[in-house]
């Protein structure tokens, strides 16, 4: 007799055998060698059996099956047979069992049958997978073999095992267990083990309740408020819940808590016999400490634990103000800002602002104040190290790890802030590029460049980036260190010796080097001659300082604050080392030689960044510049570091980035004397007249002359005039 | 460098022993050395490097900034131009795409430009220089090529564009080695311009910008000689009493005076038959002897010039006789009434005569070219050079100061009589770096005109009583020889 089953359900199961073990399952570092060999070895078999079984001539398969059966058996008696093992053992025997039946060899079968209900007494067969009369006989079978056992405890939950296997918890229903003697081991954690003998006759079913004696202790906490932390002896053992039951609410009253605000009665269970520390923790709440005597194993309940708030103040100020305020990560406003009932304890407080952030972990006390000032510094992300050659790679890992060691903690006018690799890959990747195009000379079309550098800025909440770069010739000794301001086209570049920390020193001392943008200014300009003790006044700037204290050119300066002048570098001296709005005391002599004493009030001269500084990181400057556009939107500071953002885009010879900022630059500038919306007119005639636009350049250079007084350089710098008026052929 | 440097050092890799031997680094090393030789002015020592680095490792990248050294060296040093010129057309030729092609380029327009002798010659020039900044914009040429570019168009007399070019090199390229030259030359465009207040700013930016500069202590000269004619409304010229230099026979008889730019004073004395310099603390150094001795000027090159009756000293050692074309084919007829000479920027020689009663121009190797600018006689007893070229020369008879170019088109001309002055028996001429011009009457004293023939001030009256001499220090005070007093006065 021959029963068909689907092919498609042999063939899952064939697979599902074959299939790796789940993970968790067994692993296979814990198996020897030889056994996982071994399970290989039959994993094939059993598929090839399976195939065999399926096809037309099954009763071939019963040979492979065999010695399935006999390979795995010997592990089985070597006890070394593995959960999967046994379950390729147990479908081996059941397959070969109904092989047998199949071509009539029922006795045959009914000896598979057994040797797999032996191995898996609670194993099933189906009606929908298998033909139901192999069913009904392995079933009858299995009967003449199986009893029952039910198990219950008191308390339930304890572990069954028989003859030293884990069965089941208590309490469960009747199980299955192949007919015999047994040794019953009921288990729980707090309670003395028990062990009992019995014997199980096929089809019957043997019951047991067992009543457990406990050896260790149960405290009962409730604390106001819920979701305290109970720490025993430095180790957390659980956290109170719920609510008190009407029940307890006379308890929890009775040991001075709020039933609204306090917990559940929670237990803190299997304390073991002796004296006890008990800590309870919760966040932005005083710790409470506590000692627990546990003389006997029984229940005990202890008082009611109340839990003192610990709060304190943060005052937060920033630099430039309007910056978003995170703390540990939660959004809490913008700056500036009083934050009140800020937990006690170490905090992460990040202020952030598009120009850049602030980042501190502070420690606040029980009802302190504190007040933090914010500096937002831009923040410069590292992209890694990239090599020219492929030979380079190998070494990158050295390399990353050498860079950062020397730039980390180092970098001290930015935030160094590694980028998570995936981000930049992402962000790159999405406009088809590498980190190569952010190279100088990548070839790549600079507006994509800028493009992809302000969507890096945006994913990466940071103002530039630095990438690495090892050259191919340079034996890996080398790096070059590319700086590149979000927007901007074209990076820095600086060599470092990686290892060495020595010659990081150029480039850190570059990055930390703010450029001037202001200078104390008197409006005073002097000459230097062979004529005079003293400097000649050649000319006052209308409506300098030194035009508002009434000096007069042709006079001659002898002395500030009472120090000779000898030459104008005296003078500027002098200066330089004051600031706006300080008193600087001339003593002058007029032409008649009659000699006078004038106070002035210095004011302050934006100034421009030279075109040219070799020992300027142009990116660094533009990071510096955006944020004080950012910082300051609308402001005067604001329109001179536009000013110069463009003289900065035109060092790269990127005018047309140039141009954006100068239109911006003469909408925002004042027109006055000195630098002003005629500096920005004279310097747009540039860049239009760079990219080609001629007439436009015309025009602006002619509306840049009509700025009589306008500077190039600072207050006191050349006339943009007639400079202008030449360029724009007046 | 030339790319193939990168292609030949990833060749090295492999093996950086054996790279520290190879002929690249061995080339390296000359360069580095021949480099080091030539700070230290141990110029032969540098040449022999660099010639060693085109001979013996003609294969290596550091040919080209070799062959860039090796023409700075003929420039520089042999002044010997066609050898410099051949070997920047090397690196141009050969290495067009090196880091030293830029240099060879900026060279080339140099030599054109000051041999120039015609406006194309000009246009050469800033082509070259051009070049450097449209094919290698990031180079370091780039601020020199810009600076030369003004100097070309000062050159031609373009003053707005030869102060733009300079303006650019201060704007743009502040920080470069070029830059406190073109600060100088920015002032002194305007200056030359009429510009006087912003040329002294400018000037005054050389010294705040670049106070270690060697043009510092220039501009605080030039700044000193522009304040006192233009910084106070009216030009202040004050005697100084203290002044004193020279005694005895040399201040008698005195012909000429000049003043080099190391403020060495030469004073021509007949009486002494000599021209003898004055260092300037006042000590007396070694003269120059001389038969009746006329008058001094300077070469563009800085060499002094003496003038006698029958031979003009060219430097320190070039005594020099001149003839010209006799009446009769192939004879020559000697020069021996000589006046006054002058070395023109293109390397003529121009020499007066009292009995021929004309100017004679002579080519460099001293050749007789014809008479200047043309054949009309005239009594030139003065010819000195302004310091752009200009040929000034003193017509004794018609009492006038004229300026010439070199192809003899008269620029400018201080007539005998003008608004508030006369020239009576005008004796000698002087130039500052502005133009000013400075002429000593015997009978007015030494009255100051501008570049456009304005008088601006006299110095005179009871102060200054026979004035046969005139010269200008550096920083524009004057200097008169009187005749009467014996003495030299100085006007600071």
């Amino acid at each position: 007799m021959t029963v068909t089953v689907p092919r498609w359900s042999l063939l899952a199961l064939a697979l599902a055998l074959a299939a790796p073990p789940a993970r968790g399952q067994e692993a296979a570092g814990t198996l020897s060698e030889a056994v996982q060999k071994e399970l290989a070895a039959v994993q094939d078999l059993i598929a090839r059996a399976t195939t065999e079984f399926e096809g037309p001539q099954q009763s071939r398969s019963i040979v492979q099956f065999d010695e399935i059966v006999t390979r795995l058996e010997v592990l089985h008696r070597q006890g070394t047979l593995p959960p999967r093992g046994r379950e390729i053992l147990s479908t081996a025997y059941e397959m070969r069992a109904r092989a047998y039946y199949n071509i009539g060899l029922q006795e045959k079968a009914a000896d598979s049958f057994r040797s797999l209900i032996q191995l898996s007494p609670q194993y099933a067969m189906s009606k929908e997978r298998v033909s139901p009369k192999v069913v009904d006989y392995f079933n009858s079978v299995k009967k003449a073999l199986v009893g029952y056992l039910a198990v219950s405890s008191s308390p339930a939950g304890a572990r069954v095992s028989l003859n030293g296997e884990f069965l089941s918890l208590t309490d469960f229903f009747p199980l299955e267990v192949l007919a015999g003697e047994y040794t019953v081991e009921i288990a729980r954690e707090g309670y003395r083990t028990e062990t009992r003998t019995i014997s199980i006759a096929a089809k019957a079913t043997e019951t047991l309740q067992v009543d457990l004696t406990r050896t260790l202790a149960s405290a009962f906490v409730v604390t106001e408020p819920v979701g305290v932390e109970v720490w025993l002896d430095g180790q957390l053992r659980t956290t109170t819940s719920g609510t008190p039951g009407p029940d307890l609410l006379e308890m929890v009253r009775a040991k001075g808590l709020d039933p609204a605000r306090a917990s559940g009665r929670t237990e803190l269970g299997n304390l073991s016999l002796g004296s006890h520390n008990l800590e309870f923790r919760r966040k932005c709440y005083e710790t409470v400490k506590r000692q627990i005597e546990v003389p006997e194993a029984r229940d005990y309940e202890t008082e009611g634990i109340k839990l003192q708030d610990s709060v304190a103040s943060l005052q937060l100020r920033s630099e430039p103000p309007g910056a978003r305020i995170f703390l540990d990560g939660e959004a809490m406003g913008i700056t500036p800002k009083d934050l009140d009932g800020v937990c006690s304890g170490k905090h992460h407080v990040e202020v952030k602002h598009t120009s850049g952030k602030f980042v501190q972990d502070i420690v606040v006390s029980k009802d302190e104040s504190v007040t933090l000032d914010c500096p937002i510094r831009p923040s410069l992300a590292y992209l890694g190290v990239i090599a020219e050659s492929a030979a380079g790679e190998r070494f990158i890992p050295d390399v990353e790890e050498k860079l950062i060691e020397n730039l980390q903690q180092k970098v001290t006018a930015l935030n160094f802030v590694p980028a998570p690799r995936d981000t930049v890959d992402r962000v790159l990747e999405s406009e088809k590029l590498t980190r190569k195009a952010l190279l100088a000379g990548s070839g790549v079309d600079p507006d994509l460049v800028r493009k992809v550098t302000v969507k890096l800025a945006e994913a990466l909440e940071v103002q530039g980036f630095l990438l690495a770069l090892l050259p191919g010739e340079k034996l890996q000794r080398t790096a070059v260190l590319n700086l590149l301001a979000a927007g901007n086209t074209v990076p820095d570049t600086s060599d470092v010796t990686f290892g060495e920390s020595a010659s990081y020193m150029r480039f850190l001392a570059a990055v930390d080097r703010k450029a001037t943008l202001y200078r104390p200014w008197t409006g005073l300009i002097t000459v230097d001659t062979a004529m005079y003790e003293g400097v000649p006044v050649l000319r006052v700037v209308a409506g300098s300082p030194a035009a508002q204290a009434g000096v007069q050119a042709a006079e001659v300066l002898t002395a500030v604050d009472g120090k000779a002048v000898k030459q104008t570098s005296d003078l500027l001296g002098a200066v330089d080392a004051k600031k706006a709005k300080d008193k600087l005391g001339l003593s002058l002599k007029g032409a008649g030689g009659a000699a006078r004493a004038v106070d002035l009030t210095l004011a302050d001269t934006p100034q421009e960044i030279p075109l040219n500084d070799p020992s300027l990181l142009y990116n660094k400057v533009m990071i510096d510049l955006l944020a004080q556009i950012q910082g300051y939107p609308g402001t005067e500071t604001a329109a001179f570091a536009r000013l110069n953002l463009a003289i900065c885009a035109m060092h790269f010879g990127d005018f047309a980035a140039a141009h954006e900022h100068l239109l911006k630059a003469r909408a925002e500038l004042p027109a006055r004397p000195g630098l002003s919306q005629g500096t920005a007119l004279y310097y747009l005639g540039l860049a239009l007249e760079r990219l080609g636009y001629k007439k436009e350049a015309v025009d602006a250079y002619r509306a840049a002359a009509g700025f009589k007084d306008a500077t190039l350089f600072n207050n006191d710098g050349p006339s943009v005039a007639p400079l202008a008026a030449r360029r724009g052929g007046n | 460098m030339i790319l193939r440097r990168t292609l030949l050092l990833v060749l090295l890799l492999p093996s950086l022993a054996a790279a520290q031997t190879s002929p690249e680094d061995q080339a390296r090393g000359l360069l580095e050395d021949g480099r080091t030789y030539r700070k230290e002015g141990k110029l032969k020592q540098a040449l022999d490097n660099f010639q060693t680095i085109v001979s013996g490792f003609p294969n290596t990248s550091f040919v080209d900034d070799a062959l860039l050294e090796i023409g700075r060296y003929y420039l520089e040093v042999d002044h010997d131009a066609a050898k410099a010129r051949d070997a920047f057309e090397q690196v141009t030729k050969r290495f067009p795409q090196s880091d030293g092609a830029p240099g060879a380029y900026y060279y080339l327009g140099r030599l054109t430009m000051e041999r120039a002798a015609a406006a194309t010659d000009i246009d050469d020039a800033l082509a070259q220089f051009a070049r450097v900044q449209r094919l290698y914009p990031r180079s370091e040429w780039v601020p020199r090529a810009l600076y030369a570019t003004g100097l070309a168009h000062r050159k031609s007399g373009r003053l707005a564009e030869a102060a733009e070019a300079a303006r650019r090199v201060a704007l743009e390229h502040p920080s470069s080695d070029a830059a406190p030259a073109a600060q100088f030359e920015l002032a002194q465009d305007l200056a030359l311009s009429g510009d006087f207040r912003q040329a002294m700013e400018e000037f005054q930016q050389v010294r705040n910008r670049y106070p270690e500069s060697e043009w510092s202590p220039l501009a605080l000269d030039r700044i000193t000689a522009l304040y006192r004619l233009y910084g106070a409304g009216k030009p202040t010229f004050a005697l100084d009493p203290s002044y004193s230099v020279g005694a005895g026979d040399t201040l008698k008889d005195v012909r000429g005076i000049l003043m080099m730019p190391s403020r060495t004073l030469w004073v021509a004395s007949d009486k002494v038959k000599s021209a003898i310099p004055f260092a300037p603390d006042g000590k007396m150094g070694p003269g120059l002897a001389g038969e009746d001795l006329q008058s001094m000027s300077l070469a563009p090159n800085g060499d002094l010039l003496v003038t006698a009756a029958r031979a003009v000293r060219l430097g320190p050692r070039n005594l020099q006789t001149f003839a010209i074309p006799g009446s009769k084919p192939g004879e020559t007829e000697p020069l021996e009434k000589l006046q006054a000479a002058a070395v023109t920027p293109s390397g003529s020689v121009l020499v007066s005569d009292e009995k021929k009663k004309k100017v004679f121009r002579f080519d460099g190797k001293l050749q007789y070219q014809a008479p200047f600018p043309d054949a009309k006689e005239r009594q030139i007893s003065r010819i000195v050079l302004d310091g752009e070229g200009g040929i000034v020369m003193l017509d004794r008879d018609e009492k006038t100061v004229r300026v010439l170019d070199e192809a003899g088109r008269v620029l400018r001309t201080i007539a005998a009589h003008g608004p508030g002055y006369d020239l009576r028996k005008p004796v000698d001429v002087a130039v500052d770096g502005f133009r000013n011009t400075y002429v000593a009457d015997e009978e007015g004293g030494v009255l100051v005109f501008s570049p456009q023939g304005q008088l601006l001030a006299t110095l005179g009256g009871a102060d200054v009583r026979k004035a046969r001499a005139v010269t200008l220090d550096p920083a524009g005070g004057v200097l008169v020889y009187d005749d009467k007093l014996q003495r030299i006065l100085r006007f600071k």
